[in-house]
């Protein structure tokens, strides 16, 4: 009898140890909704990389630790192809199936409006942190603690837009020819742009074109009766390739102005474009060489997928994104709980981050450090860094 | 002023003869299988990624890419001739409904081979010229000109061979047709295997001029049946025609009004024309 | 009562009970879902099974239905059920006038599916560019609920399992509509139209009006459902109108089974399950979309319903 006791005693001893807080390690799941496949899937496939890369690394790394308990992290990220109907369904999972309290996205204004009545009545218990054009008007309203718009916001007095279009100003422009397309984000351009250069007193004219066109020809030709200094055309690459394509080789501008969209198409026509200004969250190809958490970035994406590393796309890694895994893992480790969601939304919009991007908060609304890219004829690149945050 | 609208016409004539191209092949397959193959728009996108990947990611020269991607969309059309279509001749309904079950399964293939990022071919052709007082880029004009040849090719092939002459008498009567000994299988096989080529080729030009991503051929192919619709069913030059027409028309209009309404206009023009004139602009027949 | 209508019945009492013992609610959200665009397949099975006129017009009623339904509650001030009565008034007329102008020209079928797919096209631009009414593409978020029974005692649909109801009771209406217009004098017209509308002009049936009547029926009982889905998902955007969701309807239906009233609620039901079944990646989930589509025209033509019903007929035979 005295051995069982003891044989008892020593197994209890040994099934307590493992239950020692020092080695037991949870998995804190988290959401990520975007359109990874699709026509609009640029910004929500490189999300998607940036944040499996980080949440790779930081498992790797053995986990972080919040209030003495360690955790990994798992990255639920179902596809909704850029449908409103799909992502509620997805976030419903998240929520009840997988009780997920933390969900990065979207970043389409469409699907942002589907989920927003949903989402509104589970204000609270969640954050949804995208960078959807059409989440601004929620962040920081009452009843939308939810809301975490992690993109530079073009209009208001901060605004990107507003420092761009006072660049271009500089630049000597009086008339702009504004093409976008008729979408939810474009609607949203134009009623924001359509303000900041009124403000700067330059004339703009606006035309509207179905997602889905590619012949331009007609709607340049009718833009360019005005005679305006610049064009400052659509929001996607695809479409810009055409827009400036078709604009250089009927020779109906020679100058564009973007807020939106990568370098590229200005590179591949440069011998017949005067001015290409485009605003770029970070032009890699030049920060590659300069900042050293850009170069690590870049290695750690090629090393983690095996590929090359998009250029065109990686600019829009600055919306709940790479860095912005690892600044809810601070703002966690902060606020001392993975539960708490106003405590973590609060330590994580207080504290400004310096990851690949310099990125600070105002209210619920992320601002970052961006690029000005200035292409001439020929292909030489002029680049203006401005950092909003160091006022 | 009268500058522009005669650059606008010339433009919508070129993107018109796109139209033309695939109208063509839906004018055929209708005539000769009695449906209307929705899916070429979806081979044309296919002759389109072929010639992109190709020339750009291979290097081989544009003419030839053109013409191994056509080839390749046509064996495609073969194989979905005998494997689906050889079921539904003459039935429209199912026709159209199994070649767009067909656009949703070569839509994702493209699509899960080489994403939604649209893809760019470096023009063969770059410079434009001056005509008119306005600039026409030069890659458009090749193309308008080379999709003519074909579309007169066709005309004269079918005048004068023998799948042309059996053509002809199977439009006028199937079973006739029969009777003298045609074989209609291998007609309409060839028939439909020949409307995929014409596709292919469209998309290999499409290539030259725009980005090309997986949807870009539901547009189209719309925008086809329309100009055949037009045309009137059957006539060859028709297409052709319709595809100028229609072409010409969206151009002009969107001068004139708000650009987001141009796919409006053609389907105003079609309602029009299929309420007032329904064997269309050209058919012989009334 | 014969067997497909006691299997209908049975289905239903299965559906009435299924709350009890399923508690999740996205669930019986997807299942909300699939109510509604089952109302819609079983009204398109009217003009397109029973009267054969492939109308693609049907996802535009859907829409208008939903939009015309917020801009009553919205700029005429109405009540949530004299909207949606004002929304089934504005799609008949519409249907009206289209239906009119297709059949009096005696359009056939592929022309008439060509010229129903323009007429929607147009609806869709137009609610796609009418910024001041329609919001354009941004959409609309719709925040109205409905709600049952009479001033003071009304219940406010604004939960899960209030929809689940509502849907389903409105599901089965629509399958009691439809089958006392198929089992009438009326329905026997439509048949007698999708078989040969030639001969029954020439034996005196007017195809005209029954056509009309058809095509009416259908669109108006599309509106209402369009006014349910929207507001259930809250919100509402011009793709509503696409042509997709008119050629997801067409699936729909014919997966189910275009000869029988309630078979294309089968349709509905699997083409709405089916993503969330199967975790592919959207792209294989599409070509499985799109084969299932093929094969069901060249291998199963009755559809999953009219298919079993043949194989018991033939083991019972």
């Amino acid at each position: 009898m005295m051995k069982s006791i003891r044989a008892s005693g020593a197994a209890a001893l040994l099934a307590l140890s493992t239950l020692g807080p020092a080695h037991a390690q949870e998995t804190l799941k988290i959401g990520q909704i975007e359109a990874q496949t699709g026509p609009l899937a640029t910004y929500g496939w490189i999300n998607h990389q940036g944040a499996a890369l980080a949440v790779d690394e930081i498992n790797r790394a053995g986990g972080f630790e919040v209030a003495g308990k360690k955790y990994n992290l798992q990255l639920v990220a179902p596809d909704n192809r850029g449908n409103p109907q799909e992502a509620l369904i997805q976030l419903k999972q998240l929520l009840e199936r997988d009780r997920v309290k933390f969900v990065f996205g979207p970043f389409l204004s469409n699907v942002f409006n589907g989920v927003e009545p949903y989402a509104s009545q589970n204000n609270g218990k969640f954050l949804l942190m995208g960078g959807a054009t059409s989440m601004h008007a929620a962040a920081g309203q009452a009843g939308k603690d939810y809301v975490v718009r992690t993109w530079n916001w073009d209009g208001g007095e901060g605004g990107f837009g507003s420092a761009m279009v006072a660049y271009l100003k500089q630049q000597g422009a009086k008339k702009v020819a504004m093409l976008m397309q008729n979408d939810a984000a474009g609607k949203v351009l134009v009623d924001t742009y359509t303000q900041i250069f009124k403000q700067h007193g330059i004339e703009l004219q606006v035309e509207m074109f179905e997602p889905g066109t590619k012949d331009f020809t007609a709607v340049l030709a009718k833009l360019a009766q005005g005679k305006p200094d610049y064009l400052f055309p659509g929001y996607v690459d695809a479409v810009l390739h055409d827009i400036v394509r078709q604009a250089t080789e009927t020779q109906l501008f020679t100058r564009f102005f973007l807020v939106r969209g990568s370098l590229a198409p200005g590179l591949k026509n440069k011998d017949q474009i005067q001015d290409y200004i485009v605003y770029t969250p970070k032009y890699f190809e030049e920060a590659e060489k300069t900042e050293a958490k850009t170069k690590a970035f870049v290695t750690a994406y090629k090393n983690f997928y095996k590929r090359d590393f998009p250029y065109d796309v990686a600019p829009l890694c600055s919306s709940a994104c790479y860095d912005h895994v690892y600044m809810l893992v601070d703002a966690m480790k902060r606020a001392g709980t993975v539960d708490d969601v106003a405590k973590v939304k609060a330590a994580l919009t207080s504290t400004p981050y310096k990851g690949v991007w310099n990125i600070g908060y105002t209210g619920s609304e992320a601002v970052f450090g961006f690029d000005v890219v200035h292409m001439k004829k020929g292909g030489a690149i002029k680049v203006t860094s401005v950092d909003p945050l160091k006022r | 002023m009268s500058q522009v609208i005669v650059g606008q016409l010339l433009n919508g004539v070129i993107v018109g003869t796109l139209y033309g191209i695939i109208a063509l092949g839906v004018t055929l397959t209708f005539a000769i299988t009695g449906i209307v193959n929705f899916a070429l728009g979806a081979f044309m996108m296919l002759g389109a990624y072929g010639t992109w990947y190709l020339a750009a990611e291979h290097g081989l020269p544009y003419p030839l890419a053109v013409l191994v991607a056509t080839l390749g969309t046509a064996v495609l059309g073969l194989v979905a001739d005998r494997a689906l279509f050889r079921y539904t001749r003459n039935d429209l309904i199912n026709g159209l409904l199994v070649s767009i079950g067909l656009i949703a399964v070569l839509d994702n293939v493209v699509l899960m081979i080489f994403t939604a990022t649209p893809q760019a071919l470096d023009p063969p052709l770059t410079g434009s010229i001056g005509f008119l007082g306005v600039f026409l880029p030069k890659m458009k004009v090749v193309v308008c000109l080379l999709l003519i040849l074909t579309v007169a090719g066709t005309w004269l092939a079918l005048q004068r061979t023998w799948m042309g002459r059996a053509a002809f008498s199977y439009a006028q009567s199937a079973e006739g047709a029969k009777l003298m000994g045609v074989r209609t299988e291998l007609l309409q096989s060839g028939v439909f295997v020949y409307s995929t080529a014409l596709a292919g080729l469209g998309g290999g030009f499409y290539a030259s001029l725009y980005s090309i991503d997986p949807t870009i051929g539901n547009l189209y192919v719309l925008k086809a049946v329309e100009a055949a619709i037009l045309a009137g069913i059957g006539s060859i030059p028709g297409a052709l025609a319709g595809g100028i027409i229609l072409g010409a028309m969206e151009s002009i209009g969107a001068l004139y009004f708000p650009l987001s309404f141009r796919d409006a206009y053609g389907l105003v023009l079609l309602v029009l024309i299929l309420l007032l004139r329904p064997s269309g602009l050209f058919a012989a027949q009334r | 009562m014969t067997r497909p209508r006691l299997l209908t019945v049975a289905a239903i009492a299965v559906a009435v009970m299924l709350p009890l013992v399923v508690k999740s609610d996205l669930t019986l959200t997807i299942l909300v879902f699939s109510f509604l665009l089952a109302m819609l397949a079983v009204s398109f099975n009217l003009i397109f099974g029973f009267t054969g006129q492939l109308s693609m017009f049907h996802a535009a009623a859907y829409g208008i239905g939903a939009y015309a339904t917020h801009i009553g509650m919205r700029d005429l001030g109405l009540a949530f059920w004299p909207a949606v009565g004002f929304a089934m008034a504005l799609v008949t007329v519409l249907s009206a006038i289209i239906g009119t102008i297709c059949f009096r020209f005696r359009l056939k079928a592929f022309y008439f599916a060509v010229v129903t797919l323009a007429f929607a096209e147009m609806a869709r631009l137009v609610a796609a560019n009418w910024h001041g009414v329609t919001n354009g593409t941004l959409g609309l978020t719709l925040t109205a609920k409905p709600s049952i029974g009479w001033p003071g005692h009304a219940i406010a649909i604004d939960n899960t399992l209030a929809w689940y109801y509502l849907s389903l009771t409105a599901l089965a209406m629509t399958i009691v509509v439809c089958s006392r217009c198929v089992h009438s004098w009326m329905g026997r017209c439509f048949v007698a139209i999708r078989l040969n509308d030639a001969l029954g002009d020439a034996l005196g049936i007017d195809i005209f009006r029954y056509k009309l009547l058809s095509f009416c029926i259908a669109n108006a009982i599309a509106a209402i459902a369009g006014a349910l889905y929207a507001h259930f998902l809250g919100y509402v955007d011009p793709s509503f109108l696409s042509v997709d969701q008119s050629l997801a309807i067409v699936a729909m239906v014919l997966l189910g089974g275009k000869g029988r009233v309630a078979a294309p609620v089968v349709g509905a039901i699997f083409l709405t399950l089916l993503p969330h079944l199967i975790h592919f990646n959207a792209e294989v989930r599409a070509i499985i979309y799109g084969s299932i589509l093929i094969l069901v025209i060249l291998l199963l033509p009755k559809g999953i319903v009219g298919t079993a019903a043949e194989w018991s007929r033939r083991r019972h035979a």
